[in-house]
């Protein structure tokens, strides 16, 4: 992974002492609560319901062993001994203090990590596939080039008061697991250059990215970047905060109009100031290499007799584990949806843990994934039974990655001042539904995710099955969407039938089910494909209580 | 209690780059008001495009956050100032505006913030290009030399002399 050099050392140092300044200023009344919020907000400090919320900058969702580890010392020492990892491949701790602020960023520094641009009018974190640089469908890794837009984007000075936030997410795989269309810029590398879409998002006003240019080289990528925000922050609109991401800008101008201007923009630029030079772009990709793979031989007999005497292992196989480049490797996901628990939360004991795994069995690195869930990206087959058993010890092998109880779910009510309804506690009910190994199973990959109001943190527009808390003159009231995906093959879910209280959610949701393993024609015929081949309203009906 | 007054609070005073107090001798002329002999004058950014041609001498331009500086450019050679303004200082527009005219239209004047101007954009700001500061703070040279230290790493090439670190990593343009 990324080594800071003494630039990069340099400048999270001076990062944090002028943070430091702030917080001391804020402190003493020199800052009004209005001027010291977006100074805060860009170091990843929000104010919450109950507390101040941390989020932390997992670049990429890169850890490494030893950053994990740290992660879990700040969540015993500054929090409540947990922490929760987000859709943006982050981590956040909900119970700070603000004078406690700069002393986690110090600590965060000593591991080459910080809360930079984790949330504020600016570009944040870039996001990318979980599996990358280990799967077997990838043609490039995009982390060198997410590492790249990592430092233009860092305290850009242009785009650090943008309209509002702006996300990239980037994939160099043929199965797009970044979601890319529903980002503000969405990257796929294709061998003959960068595709770019722009526009996509979710929000009150959700929308497919468009794609505005094919095969753009990667030695340009930052300048055209930097053309594609010069419009947006120009340009984008500023007089309603929920009118003001790119995409509704794009909607106006139009995708081609937007596309001309850029490219205009980009044609009068000085591109040698902007664009970093192959060098740095080489330098980038020797901090990726693939680990020094153990290559003692695949003991498959040992392997099925494991596998033959211990069904969950067997089923956790199954579910948790992903092709990887090399036969004898797998990808392994430590789900963190275990039945009953609040969806992306990890204790400092399971985190120590899962450091102590990787270092053991994973060459040492970890990611995080934008659906909550930790990846070992490079796990030698041999190793599985081993892994499966120290994991299982401390409830971190539920073997449910991609089924229906591995839900997306935005904090919610519980946590977020910005919430109608509650989320956390309707994915549970629906997991304990589910609960049942055999029957999730039997359903295969469904995804369902849950945001708790409008602004979709929870994802709800690109689920399977997405549900979306309102509020309805003060009661939680549920709508329901289908047919929603974030693939290669994305799409924005509809709105079915008429909206449910929350307790009629879950067995409403039990009907939609039943209903698909009814329609589908074969076991393999996943609940989106069935969906797509019979139609919508084919399961409007099945939302609601028979009469 | 007695709390420290807040930043936004001191009245503007103008500061250099290099941190020097310095006096406004520029006057805003609103819309129809008439040029007198006391100038010189920063006019309005439509008055500017419409009377620059038959005006002689030398004139600063106030230019807000939705107007295109780039009409600006058959003029830049009469211009000697040019005010961009930040009514509220979330609103990042200017930032754009300075760096077109420091490195898209090659503008040698001098650009000044002015409107909601607070300590810490001062690095940002003069890092797109920005030579003076109409900011509010109540030690604004103090505020101008801390902005000016703040970071001894710059990531990415803007409208200053900072050389981005992909620049000092690989020695180029030393």
């Amino acid at each position: 992974m990324y080594v800071y050099d003494t630039f990069d050392h340099a400048f999270t140092r001076d990062r944090i002492r002028e943070f430091s300044d702030q917080v001391a200023r804020r402190l003493s009344g020199e800052l009004t609560e209005d001027q010291f919020k977006p100074l805060r907000l860009m170091n990843g400090l929000y104010l919450q319901l109950h507390a101040y919320m941390l989020r932390i900058a997992v670049p990429y969702g890169v850890l490494s062993s030893r950053q994990m580890r740290k992660l879990a010392h700040i969540a015993r020492t500054y929090d409540r001994d947990f922490g929760h990892f987000t859709t943006r491949q982050n981590l956040q701790f909900n119970w700070i203090r603000l004078a406690d602020a700069p002393k986690i960023l110090e600590e965060l520094a000593e591991v080459e990590m910080h809360s930079l641009q984790t949330s504020g009018n600016c570009i944040r974190n870039t996001t990318t596939d979980q599996f990358a640089g280990a799967a077997r469908d990838e043609h490039a890794d995009p982390r060198p080039w997410a590492e790249l837009i990592r430092q233009w984007s860092s305290n850009h000075p242009e785009f650090s008061f943008l309209p509002r936030k702006f996300k990239i997410a980037i994939t160099g795989a043929d199965r797009d697991r970044a979601a890319i269309r529903v980002h503000d810029i969405g990257l796929h590398i294709k061998p003959q250059g960068f595709d770019v879409y722009v526009g996509g998002g979710m929000g009150r006003t959700p929308s497919l990215g468009h794609c505005i240019r094919t095969g753009l080289p990667g030695e340009h990528l930052l300048s055209y970047l930097e053309a594609a925000l010069r419009v947006y922050n120009r340009y984008g609109r500023r007089d309603n905060s929920f009118k003001a991401r790119i995409k509704i800008l794009v909607a106006a101008l139009g995708p081609e109009e937007y596309k001309r201007q850029v490219e205009e923009e980009w044609a009068r630029m000085d591109r040698a100031r902007v664009d970093a030079p192959q060098a740095e772009i080489d330098r980038l990709k020797t901090f990726f290499p693939d680990p020094t793979f153990n290559t003692a031989a695949f003991d498959e007999a040992a392997f099925e007799r494991a596998r033959t005497a211990d069904a969950a292992f067997a089923r956790w196989i199954r579910n948790n584990t992903h092709p990887h480049k090399r036969d004898d490797h797998v990808s392994v996901t430590i789900s963190l949806k275990p039945t009953g628990l609040p969806p992306g939360d990890a204790s400092s004991a399971q985190m120590d843990l899962m450091a102590d795994v990787a270092d053991d069995y994973a060459y040492g690195e970890l990611r995080v994934t934008h659906e909550q869930n930790i990846v070992l990206p490079h796990v030698a087959k041999n190793d599985l039974y081993a892994l499966y058993t120290r994991l299982d010890a401390v409830n971190l092998s539920t073997a449910n990655a991609g089924k229906i109880t591995d839900m997306i779910t935005c904090p919610g009510l519980d946590y977020c001042s910005l919430a109608n309804a509650r989320s956390i506690p309707l994915s549970q009910e629906i997991s304990q539904r589910f609960e049942d190994a055999n029957l999730t199973d039997r359903i295969g990959d469904l995804q369902i995710k849950i945001s708790g109001c409008i602004n979709a943190c929870g994802h709800h527009h690109v689920g399977h099955i997405g549900i979306l808390g309102v509020d309805k003159q003060g009661i939680e009231f549920y709508q329901i969407l289908l047919g929603g995906r974030a693939d290669e093959k994305a799409a924005l879910g509809q709105i079915t039938g008429k909206g449910l209280p929350a307790e009629a959610v879950p067995a409403a949701i039990e009907r939609v089910v039943q209903l698909y393993l009814k329609l589908r024609t074969h076991d393999n015929e996943r609940f989106i494909d069935t969906l797509e081949r019979v139609g919508r309203d084919a399961f409007a009906e099945a939302l609601h209580e028979p009469a | 209690m007695n709390l420290p007054k807040p930043n936004s609070s001191y009245e503007p005073a103008l500061v250099t780059r290099a941190g020097e107090v310095i006096p406004n001798a520029w006057q805003l002329l609103v819309d129809e008001d008439t040029t007198g002999a006391e100038g010189p004058y920063v006019l309005g950014f439509e008055r500017a495009l419409r009377d620059l041609d038959g005006l002689n001498g030398h004139y600063g331009v106030r230019v807000n956050p939705g107007d295109d500086v780039r009409l600006l450019e058959p003029f830049l050679d009469r211009i000697t100032l040019i005010e961009v303004a930040f009514p509220g200082y979330r609103d990042g527009r200017g930032y754009s505006t300075a760096r077109i005219l420091r490195e898209d239209l090659g503008y040698i004047g001098a650009i000044r913030a002015v409107g909601d101007v607070l300590r810490d954009q001062l690095f940002i700001m003069m890092r797109c290009g920005f030579d003076e500061f109409l900011v509010k703070d109540k030690d604004p040279a103090g505020a101008i030399a801390a902005a000016s230290q703040r970071f001894s790493t710059t990531y990415q090439g803007a409208a200053d002399s900072a050389r981005p670190v992909w620049a000092l990593r690989h020695g180029i343009g030393a």
